[in-house]
C-alpha cells in the first residue's frame, strides 16, 4: 500500500466499515479470523451492502457472502487484471478523481516497457530490476510532465490500458478457475456500490506477488475513487491485536520506528542517508536518535547516526532468510519473543536444523511451546542437540500495562488486569533488566562498537519499568526543556535536533495527558470516528487521505459521508475528522491543499509505482556533494504495475508469458521443489477461528481444544471419491518437502474446477498445531513452499503442492 | 422481572463458537474430549457439561452452498414438557420465562429427558443430577447479558424485553427473506412460545428441528388426568413408577416428534 498511497497502513477502520455499500472480501477470512470485523460488517449489511467473498474454499465469511466465486490460490492478479480493463473498458472509473487525486497524467519514461513477462531493467544474473526506466518524464523543473488528456499515450492511463488490456475475462476464467460470467458479475457489482471497501489479510499477502496483489486493490480503489472516503478504502485487516503496533516499531526488516527507512551499510554518514531516501525524513530519524541517545547524539556527532547498526540490504534478512542464515552458522543466539517458528514457518524443517546449530536460544512465552522443545521433538534425538535452550516465562497480555495498535491505527492503552502469575514478566521488564545487566558488562569500554550500548539512553524507571514512559518517549520531548511536546504539530514546528521521538507517527499521543487511554465511544455523526475512543496517528485522523472525500474546491463529495471540508470563513480544513492535509490552513487553491496523498512525492495517488524523488534541486549542489530530494516513492522491486505470475509450485504454466511463467524476481529458499505431475493438487493453509496462530497458546486451552480438537484436510467429494475416502477418514498429505497425515473433511464447500480446461482440485489445511501443547497435532508447515515475495519476504504459504492418498 | 427473549439470528451467525466456550467458562463445565464429527462441528449432542453447542449443515444445491450454522441450547419453552414431566418438582419456570432445574430437588429420574422433544436435558449417571442450560438466570437477575450474548461478536444474539425482541426479529425477518426466501422465525409460537426465538434460513427440518414441537400426550394424559388422582391416592415415588409406565406406552408417539 505504501508505493500507491504513501502509508502501509489500513486506510479506514474496523468501525467504519459499517459506512460500506458493497464490500470485497479477497484473501480475508474475517469472520474466522477477524472475528470483530463481522460486527461492523453485519451493520453495512443490515443497511442493505453487499459483501463478494473470492476464496479458494467457501469459508464461514463465504456463508455471509451475496456473491461467493471460489478461486485457484495464487491466481488474484489475474482476476483483479480483468476486472481493472473492465473499468477502464467501460469507463466506469471516477474521472475528476483520477485526474485530480492520480498520478494517471503523468508521462512515463519512453524507456519502460513489458516484454513477454519481463519489465525493462532486469538482470538475469542477480534475478533483480534496475528501476531507472520505472520514472517519469521529468521537465525542466526536475519535476513530472503532466500529458493534457488521458488519450496520451505516455501518460501513466495510457500505459494502464495497454498493460490490462491482456487480462479478458475469459483468460481471467482461464487462469482462476472463477467462470468469467462470475468475474463479470463481481466487478459490476463492486463498481456499482459507492462506497466500496477491500478487505484483505494474508490470504492476499502470502504469494510470492503478494505486494503486486495489494497494488491491484490500490488501483482499483484510485480508479473508482473510493480511497480517503468513510466507508472506502482498503483495509489491511492486521491478525494478532498489535501486528500494527509491532511494524510501527520497525519489525519490518528495512524499517526504523514510524517507517523510516533503515540505513544501509553504504550510508557512512547522514547525509548519504539523505541522498538515498530523502531530506524528509532527516528531522524523523534525528528526532529518534535523540530519544535514543539524549544528550550523546548531538550535531557534531551526526545525531549518532554512527550508533546505528546498518543492514546490507542484499541479504533482506526477513523471517524465512533468517533461519536459512542460521543454517549457515551466522547466528550463535536467538532470542524468541511472542513467535512458535517451529510450527510457523514454512518448509519447518529449515527450522529445526537451524536451531540446532545455535550456541544457545532462548524462549519467552507463556507455555513451553514447540520453539522451546525442538531437541525433543519425536524424531529428533535430544543428544544430537548441543544448543543450550533457556525459557523465560513470560507474563500473558492481560498482565501487563502498555499500549497495543490495531489495525485502524488507534493506539489504545491498557492496564494491567492481574498480577503475572508466578515467576512471569512482561517483556518490557525482561529487556530492561536485560539491558541494564548487559550494559553494566561494557562499562568503561572504549570500543567504537559498544558505543551504542554505553551512550544509549534508557530511562524507564528503576525498579519495574514503567511502559508509560516508554509511550512518552514514542510522543516525544522538547530536549531543550525536558517535557512533553504537546501535539504532532508542536513536534513537527521544532528545529532539527531539539525535539525527540521515538516513533514520529505517534508523535503526540501522550502530550495532553495519555490520549491513548481515552474512552469516550460518543459517536455524534454516526460514521463511527469515535474520535475521542484512544489516539489514531497520525495526528488522530481516523480515515487516511480523507482529502480526497471533497472536491477540487474542498466540499465533500459524498453529503452522508462527511469527513472534513474547507472552511472558507475561518480559513482552515475543518470537519468530523482530523483533515489529513499537509497544512491545515493551506486551502484547496494553494499547492498544498491539493494534495490528497501527501505522503507521496506527487502528492496524489500511484495508479503506477513509478521510480521519483521529490525536490531535486535543478542545478547541481556548489559544495559538489550530491543533490538531496525531498521524499521518494515507494517502490515495489518486481515492477511498477502488477503482472501475474504463476505461484512457485504450479499446476499450470502461465498463459500469458509461459517463458516466464513465475515471478522472474521470486526468492526461492525451499530446495525440494515438487511438479504436478507427481504432486497435481494445490495445497492452500489458513488458520481457524478456534486457534490463534500457531496455537502456542491456544492449544493449552482445553475450551478451545474441544471446538476445534484437530487439524484436518479439506477436500472436494470428487477428490473424496477419487480417492476412495469419505468424511471422517485419515488421510496421507505429501509435498516435495514431507508428509503428514490428518482426518478428512470431504465437502461441497470445495469444488472442482477447471485451470485451462484441465480439472484441478484445491485442498485447504488449517495449520496451527505442533507436536507439543495439551492438543498436538501434525504441522502443515512441513508441507508448504519457502518461496519469499522478493519485497516483503513474505512466505508463499497459501500455494504449494501436494499429492494425497487414504492413510 | 418481566418476560425475557434472546434471538438468535443466525444469518449474522458466523459459527465461531464462542459461545459455547463463554457458556462453560460462566458456569465452570469443563471441556470434553471430542473430534471433528462433520462440517466444523465437533461437539455432538448436548451433555451434562455441554449446555450450548454449534451444528454445521452443509447443504449445496444449484451449485449453492448454504453453510448453516446454529447455536443450540435449551429453548426454555413456555409450555415446558421437562417442567411437566418432573417427578421431584425440581423443575419451575421463572416469571421471566426461564425453566430452571433446582440441583438440591433433582433426583435423576430422567423424565425431563425423555419428554423434551428437543433433547435438551442429560443426566449425570453417577451424581444422578439432571442439567441443561440455566439461561445465565444468575447473570440475567444481575442485570448482566447472558454469557452467550456477552461474547457473541458478530451481533448474531440479542436479550431484551420479550415484546421488543419480538418486534426486532419480525423487523430484521422482513429484510432477511428477500435475500433468503425461505427464512422464518422459529419459537414465537412452538412450546407455548420460546425463549429463545430463532431466525433460520431455512425450515426447522433442515436443521434438525422438530416442525411442531409438541408436548409429549402421555404426558398430557398424565399430568392433567392421571396425576391429580394418583397423587392423592399414592405417594410420590409410586408415582414416578406409574408416570414411567406411561411413559413407555407412550414412547412412539413423542418419538416422532423429538430429536436425539
Amino acid at each position: 500500500m505504501s508505493p500507491s498511497f504513501g502509508r502501509g497502513a489500513m486506510t479506514n477502520s474496523w468501525s467504519d466499515l459499517k459506512n460500506s455499500e458493497v464490500f470485497l472480501i479477497a484473501g480475508s477470512n474475517c469472520a474466522e479470523n477477524h472475528p470483530i470485523a463481522m460486527k461492523w460488517i453485519n451493520r453495512a449489511k443490515e443497511k442493505g451492502a453487499k459483501i463478494i467473498v473470492v476464496d479458494p474454499r467457501f469459508t464461514r465469511t463465504a456463508a455471509k457472502a451475496d456473491i461467493f466465486a471460489q478461486i485457484r490460490p495464487g491466481t488474484d492478479i489475474a482476476y483483479l487484471g480483468a476486472i481493472i480493463n473492465y473499468i477502464l473498458n467501460q469507463k466506469l472509473y471516477d474521472e475528476k478523481y483520477v485526474l485530480n487525486y492520480t498520478n494517471a497524467l503523468l508521462k512515463i519514461s519512453k524507456d519502460y516497457k513489458l516484454d513477454d513477462g519481463i519489465f525493462s531493467g532486469y538482470n538475469e544474473k542477480t534475478r533483480k530490476y534496475a528501476t531507472t526506466s520505472w520514472a517519469y518524464q521529468l521537465g525542466p523543473d526536475n519535476k513530472p510532465l503532466k500529458a493534457e488528456s488521458l488519450e496520451d499515450p505516455d501518460c501513466v492511463f495510457a500505459k494502464l490500458k495497454v498493460h490490462y488490456s491482456r487480462y479478458t475475462f475469459a483468460t481471467a476464467e482461464n487462469i482462476s478457475g472463477i467462470p468469467a460470467a462470475k468475474i463479470k458479475e463481481i466487478a459490476e457489482v463492486f463498481c456499482q456500490g459507492k462506497p466500496g471497501s477491500i478487505l484483505y489479510a494474508l490470504g492476499m499477502t502470502q504469494h510470492t506477488t503478494g505486494v503486486q496483489g495489494i497494488r491491484a486493490y490500490a488501483i482499483i480503489q484510485l480508479l473508482l475513487g473510493n480511497i480517503g472516503k468513510a466507508g472506502g478504502g482498503i483495509n489491511a485487516l492486521r491478525g494478532e491485536p498489535n501486528v500494527q503496533g509491532s511494524t510501527d516499531m520497525a519489525n519490518l526488516v528495512s524499517n526504523l520506528p514510524g517507517y523510516l527507512p533503515y540505513p544501509i551499510n553504504t550510508d557512512k554518514t547522514l547525509q548519504d542517508y539523505l541522498v538515498r531516501n530523502g531530506s524528509f525524513y532527516e528531522k524523523h530519524l534525528v528526532a529518534l536518535l535523540k530519544a535514543w541517545y539524549g544528550a550523546n547524539a548531538t550535531k557534531e556527532n551526526d545525531y549518532g547516526f554512527n550508533y546505528l547498526p546498518k543492514t546490507n540490504p542484499s541479504v533482506n534478512a526477513t523471517m524465512v532468510k533468517i533461519f536459512e542464515m542460521m543454517n549457515k552458522g551466522q547466528f550463535k543466539l536467538l532470542f524468541n519473543v511472542g513467535s512458535n517458528s517451529l510450527v510457523s514457518i514454512p518448509d519447518r524443517k529449515l527450522v529445526r536444523s537451524g536451531l540446532a546449530k545455535l550456541d544457545m536460544l532462548v524462549v519467552s512465552d507463556l507455555f513451553e511451546i514447540e520453539t522451546a522443545q525442538f531437541w525433543r521433538e519425536p524424531g529428533v534425538n535430544p543428544a544430537d542437540i548441543k544448543t543450550e535452550v533457556i525459557m523465560f516465562p513470560a507474563a500473558f497480555v492481560y498482565e501487563k500495562a502498555g499500549s497495543m495498535s490495531n489495525s485502524s491505527r488507534w493506539i489504545q492503552w491498557k492496564e494491567a488486569a492481574i498480577k503475572p502469575l508466578g515467576e512471569s514478566k512482561p517483556d518490557l521488564d525482561l529487556l530492561d533488566h536485560l539491558f541494564k545487566k548487559i550494559r553494566k558488562l561494557y562499562e568503561g569500554s572504549t570500543d567504537v562498537k559498544d558505543a551504542p550500548i554505553l551512550k544509549a539512553r534508557w530511562d524507564y524507571g528503576e525498579g519495574e519499568p514503567s511502559a508509560l514512559k516508554v509511550l512518552q518517549e514514542l510522543s516525544g520531548y522538547d530536549e531543550t526543556t525536558g517535557k512533553l511536546l504537546p501535539t504532532i504539530g508542536d513536534y513537527l514546528k521544532a528545529p532539527i535536533g531539539t525535539a525527540s521521538t521515538g516513533c514520529w507517527i505517534y508523535a503526540g499521543v501522550t502530550g495532553n495527558g495519555n490520549l491513548a487511554a481515552r474512552r469516550k465511544n460518543d459517536d455524534p455523526t454516526g460514521l463511527g470516528l469515535f474520535r475521542e475512543w484512544s489516539f489514531a496517528w497520525p495526528g488522530n485522523v481516523r480515515i487516511l487521505y480523507n482529502r480526497a472525500s471533497c472536491d477540487e474546491a474542498g466540499r465533500p463529495v459524498d453529503a452522508k459521508r462527511q469527513l472534513i471540508w474547507w472552511d472558507s470563513a475561518a480559513k482552515v480544513w475543518a470537519g468530523n475528522d482530523g483533515a489529513d492535509v499537509v497544512d491545515k490552513t493551506k486551502g484547496p487553491d494553494t499547492p498544498e491543499g491539493k494534495q490528497s496523498f501527501r505522503m507521496n512525492p506527487e502528492g496524489v495517488g500511484r495508479l503506477f509505482a513509478a521510480t521519483y524523488m521529490s525536490g531535486l534541486p535543478v542545478a547541481p549542489p556548489t559544495d559538489g556533494l550530491p543533490p538531496i530530494g525531498i521524499r521518494p516513492g515507494g517502490l515495489c522491486v518486481d515492477g511498477p504495475l502488477p503482472e501475474y505470475y504463476e505461484p512457485t509450485e504450479s499446476p499450470s504454466t502461465n498463459i500469458l508469458h509461459p517463458k516466464v511463467s513465475i515471478s522472474p524476481v521470486a526468492l526461492v529458499v525451499s530446495t525440494q521443489l515438487g511438479k504436478s505431475e507427481e504432486y497435481p493438487h494445490v495445497l492452500t493453509t489458513y488458520g481457524v477461528v478456534e486457534h490463534f496462530c500457531a496455537g502456542g497458546i491456544t492449544r493449552n486451552i482445553p475450551w478451545l481444544n474441544e471446538i476445534m480438537p484437530e487439524p484436518f484436510a479439506e477436500i472436494s467429494k470428487n477428490l473424496g471419491e477419487k480417492i476412495g475416502v469419505k468424511e471422517g477418514d485419515m488421510v496421507e498429505v505429501a509435498s516435495a518437502r514431507g508428509k503428514i497425515t490428518v482426518r478428512a473433511l470431504v465437502t461441497d464447500r470445495l469444488q472442482t474446477y477447471k485451470v485451462n480446461g484441465k480439472d484441478t482440485e484445491t485442498i485447504g489445511m488449517p495449520w496451527s498445531w505442533g507436536f507439543a501443547s495439551l492438543s498436538p497435532g501434525p504441522s502443515t508447515n512441513d508441507l508448504t513452499i519457502a518461496a519469499l515475495d522478493p519485497g516483503a519476504g513474505t512466505p508463499e504459504y497459501k500455494v504449494c503442492l501436494v499429492n494425497i492418498r487414504r492413510a | 422481572m418481566t418476560k425475557k427473549m434472546v434471538f438468535v439470528d443466525t444469518s449474522k451467525c458466523t459459527g465461531c463458537k464462542a459461545c459455547s466456550v463463554a457458556c462453560k467458562e460462566w458456569n465452570e463445565l469443563p471441556a470434553e474430549k471430542t473430534q471433528l464429527l462433520t462440517s466444523y462441528q465437533t461437539q455432538k449432542n448436548f451433555t451434562t457439561n455441554t449446555w450450548t453447542y454449534m451444528t454445521f449443515i452443509e447443504k449445496y444445491e444449484n451449485q449453492t452452498m448454504n453453510w448453516l450454522m446454529r447455536k443450540a441450547q435449551c429453548f426454555h419453552c413456555a409450555d415446558p414438557a421437562c417442567l411437566k414431566a418432573c417427578s421431584s418438582a425440581a423443575i419451575t419456570q421463572t416469571e421471566s420465562g426461564y425453566v430452571v432445574i433446582n440441583q438440591d430437588k433433582c433426583i435423576g429420574c430422567g423424565y425431563c429427558v425423555e419428554n423434551c422433544p428437543f433433547g435438551v436435558p442429560k443426566v449425570d449417571p453417577i451424581k444422578k443430577k439432571s442439567s441443561k442450560c440455566t439461561g445465565c438466570i444468575d447473570r440475567v437477575e444481575n442485570n448482566l447479558l447472558p454469557a452467550c450474548v456477552q461474547t457473541c461478536q458478530p451481533g448474531a444474539l440479542a436479550f431484551g424485553e420479550r415484546d421488543a425482541i419480538l418486534a426486532q426479529a419480525k423487523k430484521r425477518l422482513a429484510e432477511v427473506q428477500k435475500t433468503h426466501p425461505k427464512a422464518q422465525l422459529y419459537g414465537e409460537k412452538e412450546m407455548g412460545g420460546l425463549t429463545y426465538l430463532y431466525l433460520l434460513l431455512d425450515s426447522p427440518e433442515v436443521y434438525g428441528l422438530p416442525a411442531n414441537p409438541t408436548v409429549p400426550l402421555s404426558l398430557t394424559l398424565w399430568k392433567d388426568v392421571v396425576r391429580p388422582v394418583g397423587s392423592v391416592a399414592v405417594g410420590g415415588a409410586a408415582a414416578a413408577v406409574v408416570l414411567g409406565v406411561f411413559a413407555n406406552l407412550w414412547r412412539g408417539n413423542y418419538k416422532e416428534g423429538g430429536k436425539d
